[in-house]
């Protein structure tokens, strides 16, 4: 291998390092940003707008600032790619794909489960009830919870919201951090 | 799928499998002239492909693995695993801690799980070599307080950062002496491979070749000798002649369903711990009902993990824990013997001073699980800042019960899918509480204001066993060289041939272990080839 000298190797992948994605608008591939996605009203691959919705209720009480960070988007684009190309959470936690079960079966067991104990759907949730809820499910402490185990489903939706609002350049920014890529690769992405 | 197979020329050397142990046998047996070809299920994965970003990383992983876990802490297999060419050392954190004697004798200094049928000095040697191979920096002298001397390592220690440092004092403060950790990565520039740049992205693949990769080590070397590595290439089956003594080849799949056949003088099964048991029990023959190597019954026997117990601190200062590397600054073997800790048998490595990103499995915020909405965001800022980690990792002693099994569900390409059930018993348990009262001393002796560890589940890593090596079939799978008993031309390479596994990371004995073995192969070429 060629020595690289520090500057090149300090040469930054925008692309990634912004977290953007392939996203369809008007039949053309685009690359965005998640957040930018859902800025711009992209239609949803593969989720339906209830399940996009609980998605972005979940996610936001998971992690402020989620929701605008696009966690419907991301989730939706990378449940509709092969599992090879996926870069969920899910993935490395042994969730078998197709990786969108997994989120169905997730989103409608909190749904099924928040209308059993309030009458609402998750989004309708007050925010002190979303909390509520939230901390019921990570303790697995849904009664009748029907599912994904309720603690990995708390995990991995946790994650998600962790990568859209801090797994990026901007979100290390956000935190103070340099984020200090090595190098830009050559091609994809 | 196609149903016509696709027979290739007889080579040499077929390798199911292209990341640590593969690559160190086809760089060995490419040099010495031998025609090779490495098949991998995944990607050819370049320098060029491995971006900063954990999000980004997982594309370097597993993807829906052929295997089905049970047990209370089921097998680490996803993060640890790879997917493609350069394997799980694609991504590997580059610590290299060797195993040390005490090791090699359970059995006889404990009575206890399995001797090795070779001491620590037949692999020690092997260990020198490798370093100097692939480029290890560290202090071997200062090792030298816990294991015989050896050869200096190539490089000097790596830089050392405050979020390895703060540690320091609580160690001393329980009367652990430290040493730098050997890690396999450049403080300085080694062959042509620049120096590290402390960034701390080594986790999801150092595209600059600062730490060694398969991709700039041994596959490298191996690529230039002539070797062939073919991608998206799944083996399912080890090919057998009619009296079943001897492999002939192997079956695979490529991308496109089409079958192959790949005929060759040696076989070596390296697709790591859980999936070659799976290939050797999916080869069975009316010769091997059982699986081949499998007489003893012992394939797929055996799997071990280590645990870790981790210690999580936050200080005022500015750590900058994100800076440094994934591996650790400092390490210990001050805590190896294996009854080091009362009521509790097996080692306990410690190491200090890893790189902590922001997001991630193992990013800052699952140090604190337990939080979510503001409480999460207002961890992440302080911890961006203050957050410290250590780690002490574990041995688990091997148990018959933690095995690989094939079951009737089937892959892509018709082959059954595997179960792996793990379990940790009450010793792990006592090693591992033994370890997290320890830990909460050492970090209250620092200058810590607040420490915590997370108790919730024993977490399981590093994946080991399932054709473990022996003296002989009644006892084993393998050989000292990963040569299977009933079938002297196939081999098995990587960690599922340790018998027990220490609590030093393993990737530095597999390399170790490869070199031995394929050094050997080549010195008795001529009465193992078929």
């Amino acid at each position: 291998m060629d020595k690289l000298n520090a500057l090149e190797r300090r040469v930054f992948l925008k692309g990634a390092g912004m977290g953007m994605l392939a996203f369809t608008v008007a039949g053309a591939e685009i690359l965005m940003t998640p957040g930018e996605a859902r800025a711009r009203a992209v239609p949803f691959r593969l989720l339906s707008g209830d399940e996009a919705e609980t998605i972005e209720a979940l996610g936001e009480t998971l992690l402020p600032g989620a929701r605008a960070a696009g966690v419907a988007h991301f989730i939706d684009q990378q449940v509709s790619v092969t599992p090879g190309e996926a870069l969920l959470e899910a993935r490395i936690v042994n969730v078998k794909p197709p990786y969108i079960n997994f989120y169905r079966a997730a989103i409608g067991g909190i749904d099924k489960a928040s209308t059993a104990r309030s009458g609402k759907r998750f989004a309708a949730l007050s925010a002190t009830e979303q909390h509520d809820f939230i901390d019921a499910l990570r303790q697995n402490k849904i009664e009748g919870w029907q599912g994904p185990p309720a603690g990995l489903v708390y995990f991995v939706l946790r994650s998600d919201a962790v990568d859209v609002v801090y797994g990026t350049m901007e979100g290390y920014e956000s935190l103070g951090v340099p984020y200090m890529a090595h190098i830009a690769p050559e091609k994809r992405w | 799928m196609a149903t016509q197979e696709n027979v290739h020329e007889k080579i040499d050397v077929v390798i199911a499998g292209a990341g640590a142990s593969g690559s160190t046998f086809a760089a060995v047996l490419a040099k010495a002239g031998k025609k090779v070809v490495l098949l991998d299920n995944g990607p050819d994965w370049e320098a060029t492909d491995l971006i900063s970003s954990d999000t980004w990383g997982r594309r370097i992983k597993p993807a829906g693995p052929p295997f089905i876990l049970e047990g209370k802490q089921v097998a680490p297999i996803g993060y640890h695993g790879g997917w493609g060419v350069g394997g799980a050392a694609l991504h590997w954190f580059a610590n290299v801690p060797r195993l040390l004697p005490n090791d090699f004798r359970i059995k006889s200094e404990h009575n206890r799980a399995h001797d090795w049928p070779i001491a620590y000095e037949d692999v020690a040697p092997w260990y020198d070599k490798v370093a100097h191979d692939i480029g290890i920096s560290g202090d071997a002298k200062a090792e030298e307080l816990w294991r015989p001397g050896g050869r200096p390592y190539p490089m000097p220690p790596m830089k050392t950062f405050r979020n390895g440092e703060v540690w320091l004092k609580g160690f001393a403060a329980n009367n652990i002496r430290m040493a730098p950790a050997a890690v396999a990565m450049n403080s300085t520039d080694f062959k042509d491979r620049p120096a590290c740049i402390y960034d701390g992205w080594c986790h999801v693949g150092c595209p600059i070749g600062a730490l060694a990769n398969p991709l700039v080590t041994y596959l490298g070397e191996a690529r230039k000798a002539g070797a062939e590595v073919r991608a998206w290439s799944t083996v399912t089956r080890v090919l057998t002649d009619p009296t079943g003594k001897k492999a002939t080849g192997v079956e695979y799949f490529d991308r496109d369903g089409q079958k192959h056949i790949q005929p060759a003088s040696v076989v070596i099964c390296a697709s790591w711990a859980a999936q070659n048991p799976r290939l050797l029990l999916n080869s069975a023959t009316d010769k091997h009902p059982n699986g081949l190597g499998n007489a003893s019954g012992l394939v797929g026997k055996f799997i071990m993990t280590h645990f870790t117990a981790v210690t999580n601190a936050l200080f005022d200062e500015d750590l900058e824990p994100a800076k440094g590397t994934i591996g650790g600054q400092y390490m210990s073997y001050e805590r190896y013997a294996k009854t080091a800790h009362k009521g509790a048998f097996g080692s306990t490595l410690l190491v200090c001073g890893g790189a902590t990103k922001a997001s991630g499995l193992t990013g800052l915020h699952n140090a604190r699980p337990d939080l979510f909405g503001a409480e999460l965001a207002a961890f992440m800022k302080r911890g961006s800042r203050g957050f410290a980690r250590y780690t002490a990792a574990c041995e688990e002693q091997p148990k018959i019960e933690n095995r690989v099994e094939l079951v009737s569900q089937k892959d892509e390409f018709g082959m059954p899918l595997a179960r792996i059930t793990h379990n940790y018993d009450e010793n792990e348990a006592a090693l591992w509480n033994a370890n997290l009262e320890e830990g909460m001393k050492i970090g209250r002796a620092t200058d810590a204001k607040d420490v915590w560890q997370v108790r919730t589940a024993m977490p399981a890593i590093h994946l080991m066993g399932g054709t473990i090596m022996g003296t002989g079939a009644d006892n084993s799978v393998v050989n000292s060289f990963g040569q299977t008993h009933e079938v002297p031309n196939l081999y098995v390479a990587g960690p599922g041939i340790f018998p027990t596994c220490g609590a030093s990371n393993p990737t530095y004995t597999v390399f170790a272990l490869s070199l031995r073995a394929s050094e050997n192969l080549v010195s008795n070429w001529g009465s193992i080839a078929q």
